[in-house]
């Protein structure tokens, strides 16, 4: 099963330290206590904000799509709470009991565990991984996760239960590539309905899956209850009954929360955390997120994008500005003492974080020393001008998200004292999103929520990101990044692959293409009754089979059992 | 009376055609492209969005995207909504009777309310009774919808916990429950939603229906019924309460944009999950076939409903249908 690769003994010492450290400084909600025997029954009812749109894993859009359909399916394997993505030794198995690497390392053979089953009672098989995979690479499925397993050649089928995976490309990334990618769907449910019909087909509806829960009722706008698969072969999950209820509207969602009508409140605010304090059956758990959020300044004019912007191309200039931007106390006035600082290009939930990497201070007195070292001189009303035109520009943020207002309102301010004028332009989402692929923000409030993978830096962050498919919105580019971003994505030395990102992540932050400003804390509401376990930083769902509620403390709809829904 | 009504209802085609031609336009020239919000994640290429596009016929130029879409209304078909992923015509087979029972109920209460409240205060103008309604209607009709379905689910769901907070039914317990329970859980879940927006439509009809009967109450035939021995407030009841019926009547067609409206932000708040809810959800992520058919659904019931008023009107009134 191990991946060969070549693990020195001062790597193994120094990845074990890096693990020592990271446990440290670990947020990840902590069990509270142990399931024991009996402990298994209850309901869980999360108020969220989205209704599911579709529940096969293939064509997934939306973060409750996901939720879902990752309790409803399983992977060959498991990625581990560590989100190491490099090699196989943080995985543990799924649909797969075991795995062998090819000695060539461009194929794996997964051995499916032949107790595996559909909700239906078909067993699972390797042609259902085959299937999977074929469905995502078919054009006329349009399946969103196509480009994320471009490395793998195809799958073949050895027997009944054993799949080999082939690989173009031997990537450190490569059993990641597919076993977190590729979540295996059944073909015999699926395979009538042609690809170019998917999208619309009430197949993908049904939710017929390999994971410990299975779909029972959805009513669309409503409601979506899943209930315990009790023969899984995995074992059936603590709870009975996971209800998701759709309330559109957050405070209504917040209400149904406080009124006990849920027992679990997604992506709790922060408002409502003082509320909590006092609260005797609920309280609030906090979990590692891979979001950050951040000021990106547009290194091209947008008028003319062949052309350095006429501000934000100057790399003193951004410099200045980020020392302008006292974050800290930011983060204080936005959250209170519950927020996060962004270090950088990286959430703090990745394994390749590292926040004690050289920071621009906050430093006013230097960013007006750069800023008239840039010939911006300070004019009559106070805004810096040079050559005519005035140091002022557009600050693009999405009407959707209270905090990106509340920062914008607050860098207004703190520009604004060393004669930089800021113009909030604040529109909906999709005109927000518009203006980012179109890459006419001259600054923007963005956010980013990367998957685990080192590749996910390059999108936002390197030249290969600039344009057409890729999320470098401010068209930020440094040939010095490129370099130690590649060599990060193709080092299969976790010390190496470490050291290369946080080189290329300290060049990012010299630059300033961007201010970091905090990481959007992640937390929910849990109804006290229902004890929860270490959760993972891409989904605090996935130890939701886990979550128990004690005997002792069932209220009347804990105790309806797993009687068929009416 | 045929002319006046093939005129009238000649007249609501061309309104349902206008606004409905109109949020097709818009919807689309509106910034941000459906499929982009849709498929948001950094790692999806420009190659399946387009698939994505093309799936929905958003690749099309407008003019065409409009013909189709006529089209297929022609044919009865409302298109597929690609935020939801389902047909419209099953996204409003289940929303639109849960706003029709929400809307029904509360315009039924909010005459009910709206005429008794006219009633009373008319019954003596510029008395307590008079000046103390009209402050409470003054308060009602001037505050903004949202705000009063907030503050009655924060009173009422959360610090005196009587009612449920939303939806339409308890998500759990429901199935659970007897047929009597089970009817109760429903009248328990409609209280707040039918009674907030019972009450914001109710004010106005009630300063509508004072007003009219105001109108009547010095009328010849009213002093004659007094001077018959009939006491004021009978013959105000009797004779005049029939009179000062029309303008409400007329009130009653005004009623429906509104009440629609309102019932957006109440099915929020209360997450009831009706045509509100699905048609703002539908514009945030830019679902044209969605808000098209939306907007077709509403103005053909504000239409229809206007014209049925029209009718109503003109069958109480021979004046009208002479004049017409």
């Amino acid at each position: 099963m191990p991946h060969p690769l070549r693990v020195s003994g001062l790597t193994a010492v120094l990845s074990m330290l890096v693990l020592a450290l990271a446990a440290c400084t670990d947020r990840t909600a902590q069990p509270t206590a142990s399931a024991g025997a009996g402990d298994e029954g209850g309901t869980i009812v999360i108020s969220t904000a989205a209704d599911a749109g579709s529940l096969l894993p293939t064509l997934v859009t939306s973060i409750t799509d996901r939720e879902v359909t990752d309790l409803l399916f399983d992977r060959l394997a498991e990625i581990g709470y560590s989100l190491n993505t490099v090699g196989d030794k943080d995985f543990s198995p799924q649909l797969a009991e075991r795995w062998e690497w090819a000695s060539d390392s461009m194929s794996i053979v997964f051995h499916i565990n032949p107790k595996a089953r559909w909700h239906d009672g078909a067993p699972v098989r390797a042609s259902d991984v085959r299937y999977s995979f074929g469905l995502i690479r078919d054009s006329t499925v349009g399946s969103p996760i196509a480009s994320l397993v471009s490395n793998v050649d195809s799958v073949s089928v050895r027997d009944s239960l054993t799949a080999v995976v082939w690989y173009k490309h031997h990537v450190p990334e490569q059993f990641y590539d597919f076993v977190y990618q590729v979540v295996v769907v059944p073909e015999h449910i699926l395979s009538n309905t042609p690809g170019a019909q998917l999208k619309s087909a009430d197949v993908t509806r049904r939710g017929i899956g390999s994971g410990q829960f299975r779909l029972a009722k959805w009513e669309p706008g409503v409601r979506l209850e899943l209930v315990a698969d009790t023969a899984n072969y995995r074992g059936r999950p603590k709870v009975d009954r996971i209800l998701f209820l759709v309330s559109p509207d957050y405070n209504a969602a917040a209400t149904r929360f406080f009124s006990g009508e849920a027992d679990v409140l997604e992506g709790l605010r922060a408002d409502l955390i003082p509320k909590m304090a006092t609260d005797t059956t609920r309280r609030v758990i906090r979990f590692p997120s891979l979001n950050y959020s951040y000021l990106r300044f547009n290194a091209v004019d947008p008028t003319a994008p062949s052309r350095p912007h006429p501000i934000f191309g100057d790399r003193a200039v951004r410099r200045a500005l980020s020392m302008a931007i006292d974050r800290r106390a930011m983060l204080r006035n936005v959250f209170d003492t519950i927020g996060h600082l962004a270090y950088g290009p990286f959430p703090t939930a990745s394994s390749l974080a590292d926040s004690t990497l050289s920071q621009l201070p906050y430093d006013t007195m230097q960013a007006r020393a750069l800023l008239n070292g840039a010939g911006w001189r300070v004019g009559p009303d106070g805004i810096r001008v040079k050559n005519g035109r005035r140091l002022e520009f557009a600050l693009a943020t999405p009407s959707s998200s209270a905090i990106r207002h509340q920062y914008a309102v607050l860098i207004q301010d703190a520009l604004r004292r060393v004669g930089a004028a800021v113009r909030i332009d604040e529109s909906d989402f999709p005109s927000f999103t518009a203006g980012q692929l179109a890459r006419t923000h001259d600054a923007e409030m963005g956010s980013y929520n990367p998957d685990p993978s080192v590749s996910a830096l390059r999108q936002s962050w390197a030249t290969a990101g600039i344009g057409g498919d890729g999320q470098n919105y401010g068209s930020y580019s440094n040939p010095v990044v490129d370099a130690l971003i590649d060599s990060a994505m193709t080092s299969f030395d976790a010390a190496r692959t470490e050291d290369f990102a946080h080189r290329a992540f300290n060049r990012i932050i010299q630059d300033a293409p961007a201010v970091w400003l905090y990481e959007n804390p992640s937390m929910a509401g849990v109804a006290r009754r229902i004890h929860t376990t270490r959760i993972r930083a891409d989904g605090y769902w996935s130890g939701l089979a886990d979550w128990f509620i004690p005997a002792a403390e069932r209220t009347a709809r804990d105790r309806l059992g797993l009687r068929p829904t009416p | 009376m045929g002319g006046f009504l093939a005129r009238r209802f000649l007249q609501a085609v061309s309104v349902v055609f206008s606004v409905t031609t109109l949020t097709f336009v818009l919807i689309h020239m509106a910034p941000g492209d459906p499929i982009m919000v849709a498929l948001q994640s950094p790692n999806i290429t420009e190659p399946v969005r387009a698939q994505w596009r093309a799936s929905f016929g958003l690749d099309r130029p407008l003019g065409e995207q409009y013909l189709r879409w006529m089209a297929s209304i022609a044919r009865g078909d409302l298109g597929f909504s690609f935020s939801l992923r389902r047909p419209v015509h099953d996204v409003f087979a289940d929303a639109l009777p849960r706003t029709l029972v929400l809307t029904g109920l509360a315009l039924v209460l909010a005459f009910a309310i709206g005429i008794i409240v006219g009633v009373l205060q008319a019954e003596r103008p510029g008395g307590s009774r008079d000046r103390g309604l009209g402050r409470v209607l003054l308060v009602l009709y001037s505050v903004p919808d949202f705000w009063l379905a907030l503050l009655a689910l924060v009173l009422f769901a959360y610090r005196f916990p009587v009612l449920p907070a939303g939806g339409m039914v308890d998500p759990v317990m429901h199935d659970y429950l007897t047929f009597s329970g089970r009817v109760a859980d429903r009248l328990r879940h409609l209280v707040l939603p039918v009674a907030t927006l019972a009450l914001l439509t109710a004010a106005g009809i009630a300063r509508y229906q004072r007003a009219a009967l105001l109108d009547v109450v010095h009328a010849d035939w009213m002093r004659t019924a007094v001077a018959k021995g009939l006491s004021w407030r009978v013959a105000l009841r009797r004779h005049a309460l029939r009179n000062a019926l029309l303008p409400v009547i007329t009130l009653a067609s005004l009623s429906l944009p509104a009440l629609a409206a309102g019932a957006v932000f109440v099915e929020r708040v209360f997450s009831w999950p009706g045509m509100g809810n699905v048609t703002v959800t539908a514009i945030a992520a830019r679902d044209s076939p969605l808000v098209t058919a939306g907007v077709l659904l509403i103005s053909t019931v504000v239409a229809v409903g206007s014209l049925m008023a029209d009718v109503g009107v003109a069958l109480a009134d021979p004046r009208i249908r002479v004049a017409s």
